[in-house]
């Protein structure tokens, strides 16, 4: 911490969960749940009745808003609106997709190891040159 | 292409061992390897660090998620439900803080989370006064606990015995059983457990957000290198 200064920070961040039932129970147990004036909350329950277009007006939603700081998705349920987290590439808020009960987490499907592959693709493109 | 991607499968499926690879190699390596191999290394070092914290995340939230369900089968489904919650305007009793490093530009820097559970640092941040206060008025409730001893449960008895740092203790204590709250009165002790459960899962939570801002950073440090 040495390095850092507290130039701007955040101050008091939310953390916003988009996760099935006993997820987001759980972490919500933990204290992140959040209710503004207008009943807005920082998580989205998903069960079998959410529709991919609600997932994706959450999603959009969360990371437009800045008084999040990272949203937490179950990686089944990114996996449906996969194309909107793989193009997001923003620091703040961070997307991080964790495994859930009945998924368990998959490296080959999440957004941010998709840069090693990456790497290794154009590395291996590079050697295949030479 | 066609092989250059199949290569990049066989890496990834294989992802947990390479980066160890490269970690064991890293000291006689160094001194020969360029400003972009350190980076690459420092990339996949990042990496690594996100799949193990990602296990532990693993290992946590399923804890928590037994921890759960046997309070939902103790109590019953109808009193552990997502039903319960509520939608009254509140403020998150767990936040986040970000920095920003200091040498680097908003728009490229790589921030780092760090979690104020059950908004301690903020109190602790204020003066002593608070403090005193409130370990006045935690006092004054041990005398009144130990009044009525009928009424003292565990959690009373365990706070009572650590005379140190009972300010604190009492207010974590108290704002977790706020946050229970909606489940009962008188909720599992299961679901104690579950809840520190998913504490330290959001504890691992903000590491791999570190570790990831890492990643990016790093990545998009060889991306303007190459």
């Amino acid at each position: 911490m040495a390095g850092r200064s507290n130039i701007p920070a955040n101050n008091s961040a939310l953390i916003a969960i988009i996760a099935d039932e006993d997820t987001v129970t759980g972490f919500l147990m933990a204290g992140v749940g959040n209710v503004d004036l207008r009943k807005k909350t920082n998580y989205l329950l998903v069960d079998n009745k959410t529709t991919v277009k609600q997932i994706e007006d959450a999603f959009k939603e969360f990371t437009a808003r800045e008084d999040i700081a990272i949203v937490l998705i179950s990686q089944y349920i990114a996996n449906m609106i996969r194309f909107l987290v793989d193009s997001y590439n923003k620091p703040i808020p961070a997307i991080l997709e964790i495994p859930s009960k009945d998924h368990p987490y998959d490296p080959a499907s999440d957004s941010v190891l998709s840069r090693v592959k990456y790497l290794f693709s154009a590395d291996s493109v590079a050697s295949d040159r030479r | 292409m066609a092989a250059a991607t199949a290569a990049a499968e066989e890496v990834l499926q294989h992802m947990g061992p390479v980066p160890r690879v490269e970690e064991t190699n890293n000291a006689a390596a160094a001194e020969e390897l360029g400003g972009d191999d350190e980076e690459i290394l420092r990339f996949m070092d990042s990496a690594d660090g996100y799949l193990l914290l990602m296990d532990s995340l693993s290992s946590a939230l399923r804890q928590g998620w037994l921890d759960l369900a046997s309070a939902r089968h103790s109590m019953g489904a109808s009193r552990v439900s997502s039903t319960l919650f509520d939608h009254k305007e509140q403020s998150a009793a767990t936040k986040l803080q970000v920095v920003y490093p200091a040498d680097l530009q908003a728009s490229e820097s790589n921030p780092h989370f760090s979690l104020s559970k059950w908004c301690l640092q903020e109190e602790s941040n204020s003066s002593d006064i608070v403090s005193a206060q409130d370990s006045a008025t935690a006092k004054l409730r041990y005398r009144g606990s130990a009044a009525t001893p009928d009424s003292s449960n565990g959690s009373d008895a365990r706070t009572a015995e650590s005379s140190t740092g009972v300010d604190v203790n009492s207010q974590v204590q108290k704002a977790r059983s706020k946050a229970l709250s909606v489940f009962g009165a008188l909720v599992s002790p299961k679901l104690r457990t579950a809840q520190v459960s998913f504490e330290t899962a959001l504890e691992l939570i903000v590491e791999l957000a570190n570790a990831r801002s890492a990643i990016l950073s790093s990545f998009s440090q060889i991306n303007r290198e190459a």
